[in-house]
């Protein structure tokens, strides 16, 4: 018998934030055999091809006003292969360094992010200011095996994004 | 993978519009089309179509692969279907170009050509409709609105034009028959105000804010403008649909659709004149002054347009009219915004990799704006002298513009080159360790 454990990104998405980091790191938190139950405020395709590159299985049923509710179910075969990490944000340590990009022109920001996070030690954190979702910065953090969390201020004027270099 | 990645074949679409757009110059100094032929002539639905569709389409779908994922801030939802989709535009837009061309007696009549032609072109764009659409879905705000409005015209675009194409084979009917007399306005108007005014509309807010440094337009000014013109389109396709099965003539319909055409471009330059006077930016780059020039030629259609009307002489004077649309509005803000996007991808293309472990140049060491703005400028005054030409009546005085713009089109083809090969670049910084250079024509992903 499967257990889901609830992850619920639909305040993160109203609020115009990003939730792939909060969905990766629930699924580090995954014991064998656990599952993934999220709600959203829209069908979350893309995530269907990371979620079976990682062995996850996916039914969608949609809720009323436009949201719906996946399950991610670990197929059988790929089971052995995932090994959950202990690392949580809520062991992140303070940012070490503090980068405020909000008047830079682009692609300035993401330079300076990189260029800071490539001095960070393992496991140390940055954090940083900015105008926008910094789109094209994400890949490049995902190649080189960081890990980041952001999302809009509640006024919607300020980005702020916490990165994390690979421990 | 989350958030934008580049585009694999962003720049083969930007090729093969630029060759196109060459193309379209070569026929107007070879006078092919119009004003050397009639504005109905199988000549001009050439002309057209190579500018329409070649130039402008294209370009712009090659631009929103890239740019629709970055509005989201979601991938593409397919990245697979952008090379058969570019493969199925160019054959249908040939097959279409060899159908005109046997309309005018230039080539045997084969009519078939042009059925086929719009099959493979309804392919080729329904393969982009599906997937930018699908894209901006996921995320349908601000700019992406716009979009969806541009891409729901080109349905509607694409419909009309297939229509036309069954009817001049002859198989599609009376009725067929009857939206080709009447409907080639509402076909134009879908296609020029919908599809491309609108998406560069869309697209032109978030950029120019961005490079500006500027705060995004209100939401609610925004959703304003884009209702005058989803509204402007809406009525020109659903109540000109109606006036033609009704035969009671679109000269009704056409006004109300004037008149709003006209509000959103007003509304429009008073969102755009908001991003000028809060940006936090004070020197502008050379994408932003030679865009200056294409909303100059935006305000400048608009007052034609009025102007036109109110003499009487709109009917007479719509070539001059479109041309001004077509060349100094569109093809000046794609080409304004297409030197950038070359220069940003091709910088994160090659400097993404080692950013932060190598000194890498900036993306202003790509270019060398100060040469290559004297091209903008001789393209953009070539397009005024032109349209005064066509006003004017002078058709010889017309193609010396066409071949100073063609002029000012090499030059920045040029340009686009060497940013595309580093060449401006100085060496110590130019590929640093790890980093490896482009390829002219896609990007390594």
């Amino acid at each position: 018998m499967i257990e889901y454990i609830d992850v619920d990104v639909r305040p993160i998405l109203r609020a115009g934030g990003e939730p792939f980091s909060v969905i990766m790191s629930a699924l580090e938190r995954l014991e064998p055999g656990q599952g993934l139950r999220l709600y959203a405020t829209f069908k979350p395709v893309p995530l269907f091809a990371v979620m079976a590159d990682k062995g996850f299985a996916h039914a969608a049923q949609a809720l009323d006003a436009g949201e719906w509710e996946v399950l991610f179910t670990p197929a059988e075969t790929k089971q052995t292969a995932f090994v959950p990490r202990a690392a949580t944000f809520d062991t992140w340590p303070e940012p070490t360094v503090q980068l405020d990009n909000r008047d830079l022109e682009p692609p300035e920001p993401m330079v300076r992010i990189l260029a800071a996070a490539e001095k960070l030690a393992p496991g140390e954190t940055l954090s940083a200011l900015l105008r926008r979702e910094p789109v094209f910065l994400f890949p490049q953090l995902e190649k080189r095996g960081y890990r980041w969390l952001g999302g809009f201020s509640p006024d919607g004027t300020t980005y702020e994004l916490t990165v994390r270099a690979p421990s | 993978m989350i958030g934008a990645s580049i585009s694999r074949w962003t720049m083969s679409y930007f090729a093969m519009a630029l060759a196109w757009l060459f193309v379209a110059l070569a026929l107007m100094v070879a006078r092919v089309g119009f004003p050397a032929a009639h504005l109905a002539s199988p000549d001009t639905l050439v002309l057209v179509h190579v500018v329409c569709i070649g130039w402008l389409s294209v370009a712009m779908c090659g631009a929103l692969l890239q740019f629709v994922p970055v509005l989201v801030a979601k991938p593409l939802y397919s990245e697979k279907w952008a090379l058969p989709a570019l493969a199925l535009l160019t054959a249908g837009l040939v097959a279409l170009l060899a159908g005109f061309l046997g309309l005018g007696g230039r080539l045997p009549a084969w009519l078939w050509l042009l059925p086929l032609g719009a099959v493979l072109l309804t392919a080729g764009f329904g393969l982009i409709v599906i997937d930018l659409g699908l894209t901006a879905w996921q995320r349908p705000t601000g700019p992406a609105r716009f979009v969806l409005a541009g891409l729901a015209s080109l349905c509607a675009t694409v419909t009309f034009g297939a229509i036309f194409a069954f009817a001049h084979a002859g198989w599609a009917g009376s009725i067929g028959a009857s939206i080709l007399t009447s409907g080639v306005p509402l076909h134009a108007i879908a296609g020029l105000g919908g599809w491309l005014t609108l998406t560069a509309m869309g697209v032109s807010y978030r950029l120019l804010s961005m490079f500006m440094l500027a705060r995004d337009v209100d939401d609610r000014k925004s959703s304003m403008t884009l209702a005058a013109g989803a509204l402007a389109i809406s009525i020109a396709v659903v109540g000109g649909t109606f006036a033609i099965w009704l035969s009671s003539g679109l000269n009704a319909v056409l006004s109300v659709v004037a008149v709003l055409g006209l509000a959103t471009t007003i509304l429009y330059g008073r969102d755009v004149i908001e991003i000028f006077r809060s940006r936090k930016r004070r020197q502008l780059e050379l994408n932003t002054r030679m865009a200056v020039l294409s909303f100059a030629s935006l305000a400048a259609s608009g007052l034609l347009g009025v102007m036109l009307v109110l003499t009487g002489a709109f009917a007479a004077q719509l070539g001059a009219f479109v041309f001004l649309v077509i060349f100094g509005w569109l093809s000046g803000l794609v080409l304004a915004k297409l030197y950038k996007i070359v220069a940003f991808l091709t910088w994160l293309e090659t400097y993404g990799p080692v950013m932060g472990r190598a000194p890498t140049p900036r993306v202003q060491d790509l270019v060398a704006e100060a040469r290559a703005s004297k091209w903008f400028v001789i393209y953009h005054m070539a397009v005024w002298f032109g349209t005064a030409m066509l006003l004017a009546d002078q058709p010889s005085a017309f193609r010396a513009a066409a071949a100073m713009m063609m002029i000012g089109i090499v030059g920045i083809i040029r340009e686009v080159i060497r940013t595309r090969q580093l060449a401006d670049v100085q060496s110590p910084l130019r590929l640093p360790d790890g980093a490896c250079a482009p390829h002219l024509l896609f990007a390594r992903s």
